[in-house]
């Protein structure tokens, strides 16, 4: 029994197993300090449809072998693009909502492309290069949100200013669009956003299907085993550039999916860390550099959004403090530094 | 064919040009912004005088992970963070002057250990992607030092100066200041040349470091940690403790780092409790970069190199920004973007250059086994 | 091995030891200058001028009749020169005291009392 137990540990990974028991404590501890299950629950459901797209972008590229996307804010970048100019066009409800992702479906594969030609010649060294990249190309955005000519009021800075907002509210457009459609209300607590949900599993079940294309199970071939790849007629480089160009439309609607429910949108320097919490929760649903699944996706979503839900609220009425956003640092930036360090451990 | 033409030896011209491609463009880059920005020159002058008497120590801290073949050291910012608790006590204790400097330094020295070799240890198991685990586990020890100074302080650990405490009775305020200690190692001697106010002592502090940095290159550590640089296998086969000397390299460089940001400190006057080490990895780094290093190599001039350049187009680039479309905020954002997409080109041309340069050896290396098959072989040429 | 154990306690001594110099030479003491009336016992001394004041090389400036003015210092030892000013103008009179301060010690100098020579003329407090 204990060596069953002992080798779970080793190879779910001891700071996954702690971190699952550590959210199981708080989720029994919350009735006890006053706070609603069912609120907590349909908060952590709401986050999760909200930052689920993002996490499942990070999936193509890892399994051709491009690592952890810390690029992910270029396919965020395309996703605000789309998001602004379809507030521009003034248009509405659903059709505004997919105006944004059209566009945004447009600047992700223009950038995916550049991105993936990047990755391809520096083989090997992606994770760091690609960290950097990210963040000069939010710096280099926010010059370009100052000076690209948006003309909405709802939108630039009022008394006649130049450039857009830092914070863009899309109430009145596509706020909710889909977290209200189909809702489920039971009683007064719980508001279960059907619309999110179901996109989110659409969007699943669409890169299920890829990954059982030809292209698709090309692209998992080239991350296992690149030279038998090639020796099978594959062309690499191609196959990462598809993957590359995949992740980043599927960051791009995940961004526009999370500003729907968030209700605002973010520009300048917000999207500059965004990467890290994505890869963190693909850690800690499992994955690791070389491998990642749609159930670690799932899982991961699932445990580090409950985290990042309950320990505020639980942790701040046991200790009168919020100590919440210091032990997110934490526990996110964590679970990477562990994932990084594992790579080297030779797996039976 | 492109390939190919990389086989051939490449002019010196154009090798010095790829090599120094980093620093040539920001000369440029430079030169078109001072103008732009109508600042005058003994302005810069002076500025650049202070910065690089508060930035040169802390850059100078990047150069022996370079030389232990670990890249770019982005966990300095642990060691920054050790110096800022130092910083914190003194600040706590009222000592004042050189005395509290000193007496910061040697306080926040274990601690600097501790997380050096903390850091260390988790390079060593990240072997190949130390510089993404060095930047990862900054922003993690980031998150550990919220902790202990935003809700340790005050409680299990004793201070008892209210000043820097938040209303709430405990945790640091956001910004302490340092008055006690400010300016106090620049002022012991200041030399007025011109117009300029040299702060001698900081000067001579930098310069004892850098002959340390030199006489160090030439001990028995320091031999060790070039050749783990240069090829871990042929080091460990010399017997050199491979993983011991990667760890002690680091432990070195937090401690710099350590009182570089001390250093740092006192010539600001103020400590943003939780910000002033966030930036200091990616702004140091970039300098050095700047300067003309690069992932494997890294050297004295570089940093002075690469503060200058570095901290010119930072002080120029607002008012520049200002002057060509109106706008000073573009400047700022500029200054973040050139910081940023510095250490990005150059790393992605490092990493460029290293594949092609492993390119290049498989096809030498290709290539005399053919030479040498072909000579032994009369009649098996046609089997390739 | 026994060699390298006690180097290295030794050091850790000696750099203890520079810790708590270090601490003693740089802690700072609030010193308080007051320019008042004191009563010891049942002689007042009273503060009849304004007096320029300076500690150690810090100049404090002018304290007036019945005023009160705050020097920062560090370290140990310390010393205070008083000079009077009659109609604003430097009369020549000059006093001088020296005081030793413990770590966690602050003062109250009363002027007054410190020109007339009585023990009293300083007061410290932890």
């Amino acid at each position: 029994m204990r060596e069953k137990i002992k080798n779970i540990i080793e190879n779910v990974g001891l700071p996954r197993v702690i971190i699952f028991f550590f959210l199981v404590l708080l989720f029994i501890l919350a009735p006890v300090v006053g706070i609603r299950l069912d609120t907590s629950i349909n908060d952590v459901i709401i986050r999760f449809g909200m930052n689920g797209i993002l996490v499942l972008s990070l999936v193509p590229m890892v399994k051709s072998g491009c690592g952890l996307n810390f690029g992910l804010q270029l396919g965020i970048i395309a996703g605000l693009l789309g998001a602004v100019t379809s507030i521009e066009l003034e248009v509405k409800g659903f059709a505004g909502f997919f105006t944004a992702i059209g566009v945004a479906i447009f600047f992700a594969i223009v950038l995916g492309l550049l991105y993936g030609a990047l990755l391809n010649k520096i083989k090997g060294d992606e994770m760091v290069v690609a960290t950097y990249v990210g963040f000069s190309s939010v710096s280099f955005m926010c010059i370009m949100w100052l000076i690209l000519p948006f003309k909405s009021p709802n939108m630039i800075w009022p008394y006649g200013g130049t450039g857009l907002r830092t914070t863009i509210s899309n109430q009145g457009y596509w706020f909710h669009i889909l977290t209200d459609f189909l809702q489920i209300k039971i009683g007064k607590h719980i508001a279960f956003p059907t619309g999110t949900i179901i996109f989110f599993v659409f969007l699943v079940f669409l890169v299920w299907i890829f990954f059982r294309t030809k292209t698709g199970t090309a692209i998992v071939a080239v991350g296992s085993n690149p030279e038998y790849a090639k020796s099978c007629g594959v062309n690499v480089d191609k196959m990462r550039i598809i993957s590359v160009i995949l992740s980043t439309v599927i960051a791009a609607i995940g961004i526009i999916v999370y500003e729907e429910s968030f209700g605002f949108v973010q520009l300048y320097m917000a999207p500059l860390y965004m990467a890290f919490p994505a890869i963190a929760a693909l850690l800690l649903g499992g994955a690791s550099v070389g491998k990642a699944s749609i159930k670690n996706v799932i899982i991961g979503v699932f445990l580090f959004q409950g985290i990042l839900t309950m320990t505020p609220s639980v942790i701040n009425n046991i200790i009168q403090s919020d100590m919440s956003e210091s032990i997110r640092i934490v526990v996110s930036n964590g679970m990477i530094v562990y994932a990084l360090t594992r790579t080297m451990r030779i797996r039976s | 064919m492109k390939k190919q033409n990389l086989t051939k030896t490449l002019n010196p011209g154009v090798k010095f040009l790829i090599n120094y491609a980093v620093p040539i463009i920001f000369t440029i880059l430079v030169a078109i912004a001072i103008p732009l920005s109508g600042l005058s020159g003994e302005y810069l002058a002076r500025e650049l005088m202070t910065r690089l008497a508060r930035n040169s120590f802390i850059i100078l801290s990047l150069l022996i992970p370079v030389m232990a073949g670990m890249g770019m050291n982005f966990s300095i910012v642990l060691g920054a963070m050790a110096g800022e608790i130092g910083l914190i006590f003194i600040t706590d204790w009222q000592i004042v002057g050189v005395p509290g400097i000193l007496l910061a330094m040697l306080i926040s020295t274990p601690l600097a250990i501790l997380l050096g070799y903390f850091g260390g240890i988790v390079l060593n198991r990240a072997k190949g992607r130390e510089m993404v685990t060095g930047f990862m586990l900054a922003f993690f020890m980031n998150g550990i030092y919220q902790l202990v100074v935003l809700y340790g302080m005050g409680n299990i650990i004793p201070i008892s100066n209210s000043n820097i405490l938040l209303p709430r009775e405990y945790g640091i305020r956001n910004a302490i200041d340092l008055i006690g200690i400010r300016s106090a190692l620049d002022k012991l001697i200041y030399l007025k040349v011109g117009g300029l106010l040299i702060p001698v002592v900081t000067l001579l502090v930098i310069a004892v470091l850098c002959m340390f940095i030199i006489w160090f290159k030439k001990t028995k550590l320091g031999q060790e940690i070039r050749s783990v640089g240069q090829d871990n296998d042929v080091a460990r086969i010399s017997g050199i403790n491979v993983g011991k000397t990667r760890i002690l390299s680091i432990i070195i460089s937090t401690v710099l780092a350590c009182y570089g940001q001390i250093v740092f400190l006192q010539n600001i006057g103020t400590m943003n409790t939780y910000n002033s080490h966030e930036q200091v990895g990616v702004f140091a780094i970039a300098a050095l970069l700047v300067g003309g290093a690069s992932v494997n190599k890294a050297t004295i001039p570089n940093v002075f190199v690469g503060v200058i350049l570095f901290h010119t187009m930072f002080i120029v680039s607002p008012r520049a920004g200002k002057t060509l479309i109106g706008q000073a905020q573009l400047g700022e954002y500029f200054r973040v973007f050139v910081s940023y997409g510095v250490i990005a080109f150059s790393l992605a041309l490092y990493a460029w250059r290293k594949r092609v340069e492993k390119e290049n050896e498989r096809r030498k290396a290709m290539a005399l086994k053919r030479v040498l098959l072909q000579s032994t072989n009369t009649a098996g040429g046609d089997k390739f | 091995m026994r060699k390298r154990i006690i180097i290295r306690i030794t050091l850790i001594v000696v750099l203890i030891f520079i810790g708590i110099f270090l601490y003693t030479i740089g802690k700072e003491h609030k010193v308080l200058i007051d320019n008042r009336d004191i009563s010891v016992g049942n002689i007042t001394y009273s503060a009849d001028t304004t007096y320029k004041v300076r500690v150690d090389n810090q100049e404090i400036g002018a304290i007036e009749k019945g005023e009160r003015k705050v020097a920062r210092v560090a370290g140990v030892s310390h010393k205070i020169v008083v000079e009077e000013i009659k109609d604003k103008v430097l009369t020549g009179e000059k006093y001088e005291k020296k005081f030793k301060l413990k770590t966690n010690e602050s003062a109250t100098v009363n002027i007054p009392a410190m020109i007339n020579n009585a023990n009293e003329w300083i007061n410290k407090t932890n």
